[in-house]
């Protein structure tokens, strides 16, 4: 019989602890000198989600995930403080925080022998800086549009009229001054004979709708618009797809993109990716994986927007994202984004106004 | 007596931690306050012409209906508070037996430290639209979505804070006013109420100021609380502050408020201070 004594006992067990230890240091070292870490600042949800799964199909890129707080532009005064000191390898973004970071000159061009991938993304729908350089990498594409909670709404939305209806008391949840980039004021002003260029008839819709007690909520983040629609606190609402995508995971939505009267924004997300960080090629290399067409369609799977990537699967679900030329011309409308972005000081200072002390 | 040398060096860290992370700032925050912005940029540019725009912009009645809503809000609040606050510290200095008060007043430091995220949270899944008590408020005629009620629940939200931090606040007050006063007032034949209105209130009166400007520079000073609470509707000027500093960076705008709101607050702390202390002279 082995008879072992307390310091064999101790000895043995410090040596197996020290053999587990070194060979889990050691394997974390192999891992991280094999995986060279980036920092990027995605969305939250379904988004983060998507990201994370795609980065776990490769092996060379570890990422650091910073979720956005709020807006798309609620990270650009963090950017700013802090540069040339850049913290982020890559922000994922649209066209509208797009254009901010262009004019502040943070990004780093983007080109086919750089990102492979971008040779199957349609060339008109990449952002361009006045030099024509190619400054930010497409994913995908999604829609802010109107949709409805099919179960529990009182009405079937059909046009922005029907928005005061008075059986929707406190039924719609509706983007906040610094969401959606107002293009709900845009979508009010278009109903009324305007558009991005002429708010005023946008404006006195809005009016008459905060005037009505329809408006349950106002949605100043992401969370607020899913949480008020999938708790059944308002039941249908102008927002974008992730938070839509969210919400008809769960209960029947109704997304009203081919809707005449009901106009649909496209926006497309992506990749800025900024300069003066260590690990651009690394960077690059990631981002070229996430557009090639097996990872698009697993982002278009988890996230729910459309992949850009011609060479992708478009699922079922996000048929509504796809628009025959006839569908686009009819139903979607193309705001001249210079013109959103640099009013938005001064549309939110109106909605302050003329908007929040009636709600 | 002036303060020596010695008493000067022993102040001097504190002074230049004052200095660095309370003064400069807010001097920064002044002078950004008067700088021109560019719609579509992230801030001013160092180089930025100085405007008065931006506090221009605040002269309109909608700026001052929302200072009006934080201020009345806030001050509803605070009273309110304090209306809990000092008979739960009268009564635990007074009535509750020796052996309990370490205890409930440890309950009342632990609420200090819970989170306001998570009671605002908690509030707003029991009070809310689609809470528990939804169907009794509906029953009642009160309607979840109304204006009133958000409101409520953003005082809720704010006296889930200032009850706890008001009623420690008081029991040193209370702690001090000698018992055998009260019951000299009530031996020459007042009533109690009486007697508390005309000595113990008086008695604690530069304790309730100092528990009331506690909770009123907590609540005008809020921001989690309307965010969440007040459902987009409800908005302190901390969320217009927020709005103009993170979502549209528009610095200028954002610091002209911030300095209105800090001229605001001192301007009442200073003014309640000074009256307390002209009408109740010890």
């Amino acid at each position: 019989m082995l008879h072992l004594t307390r310091r064999q006992i101790l000895e043995r067990t410090a040596a197996i602890a020290g053999i587990a230890i070194l060979g889990g240091t050691l394997g974390s070292a192999r891992r991280a000198a094999a995986a060279t870490e980036i920092t990027a600042v995605e969305w939250g949800g379904g988004v983060v989600d998507a990201m994370k799964q795609i980065e776990s199909k490769q092996e060379k890129v570890q990422v650091n995930w910073v979720l956005h707080q709020g807006g798309s532009g609620a990270i650009l005064p963090k950017i700013k403080a802090t540069w040339p000191n850049a913290e982020y390898d890559y922000v994922a973004g649209w066209e509208g925080s797009f254009t901010g970071m262009l004019k502040e000159d943070w990004l780093v061009p983007v080109t086919v022998d750089t990102v492979p991938n971008l040779a199957d993304i349609p060339e008109k729908i990449i952002v361009k800086s006045a030099k024509g350089e190619w400054m930010a990498v497409p994913r995908a594409v999604g829609g802010i549009y109107f949709a409805y909670r099919e179960d529990i709404s009182p009405i079937k939305l059909k046009s922005i009229d029907d928005l005061f209806d008075p059986s929707l008391k406190g039924k719609i949840c509706w983007p906040g001054p610094t969401q959606s980039m107002m293009l709900q004021i845009v979508a009010l002003a278009l109903h009324a004979g305007g558009d991005e260029n002429n708010m005023d008839p946008g404006w006195a819709l809005m009016k008459k709708l905060a005037e009505t007690g329809n408006i349950g909520r106002i949605a100043v983040t992401d969370t607020d618009f899913t949480t008020s629609l999938t708790s059944g606190e308002t039941a249908l609402g102008f927002y974008s797809e992730p938070q839509l995508t969210s919400v008809a995971q769960s209960f029947p939505l109704v997304r009203l993109t081919k809707q005449e009267g009901l106009p649909t924004f496209l926006y497309q997300s992506g990749f800025a990716v900024f300069k003066n960080r260590p690990n651009l090629e690394a960077t690059l290399q990631f981002i070229n994986h996430c557009i090639s067409p097996e990872m698009s369609t697993i982002y278009a799977e988890i996230a729910g927007e459309a992949p850009l990537n011609v060479k992708a699967k478009t699922p079922d679900a996000l048929k509504h994202l796809a628009f025959t030329p006839e569908e686009f011309d009819k139903y979607v409308y193309v705001p001249d984004f210079n013109v959103v972005l640099t009013q938005q000081d001064a549309w939110t200072k109106r909605w302050e106004n003329e908007i929040a002390p009636l709600l | 007596m002036k303060p020596g040398r010695g008493s000067l060096l022993l102040l001097s860290p504190a002074g230049a931690v004052f200095l660095g992370f309370f003064f400069l700032p807010m001097a920064g925050l002044f002078i950004e306050s008067f700088r021109i912005y560019v719609p579509g940029s992230i801030g001013s540019k160092a180089d930025a012409p100085f405007t008065l725009a931006n506090y221009g912009e605040l002269l309109t009645p909608s700026f001052a209906g929302f200072f009006f809503e934080t201020l009345r809000i806030s001050l509803l609040a605070s009273l309110v508070g304090l209306l809990f606050a000092f008979p739960l510290a009268y009564w635990i200095t007074r009535s509750l037996a020796a052996r309990w008060q370490p205890i409930v007043i440890g309950l009342f430091v632990t609420l200090m430290f819970l989170s306001v995220l998570v009671r605002t949270y908690a509030l707003e899944l029991t009070f809310g639209a689609v809470g528990p008590l939804r169907p009794l408020l509906v029953e009642i005629g009160i309607s979840p979505n109304s204006r009133g009620y958000i409101e409520t629940l953003v005082i809720a939200g704010l006296l889930h804070y200032i009850v706890p931090m008001a009623t420690l606040t008081l029991l040193g007050t209370i702690q001090n006013v000698d018992p055998r006063l009260f019951d000299a007032a009530q031996a020459l034949g007042a009533p109690r109420w009486k007697a508390h209105l005309g000595v113990t209130l008086p008695l604690c009166m530069r304790g309730l100021l100092a528990a009331f400007l506690f909770a009123f520079t907590f609540s005008i000073s809020a921001f989690v609380i309307p965010m969440i609470l007040g459902k987009g509707r409800v908005l302190f000027i901390s969320n217009l502050i927020y709005t103009r500093f993170s979502e549209i960076a528009n610095y200028p705008s954002g610091a002209a408020i911030s300095i209105v709101l800090f001229v605001v607050a001192i301007a009442i702390v200073y003014g309640m201070s000074h009256l307390v202390n002209k009408r109740w002279k010890t």
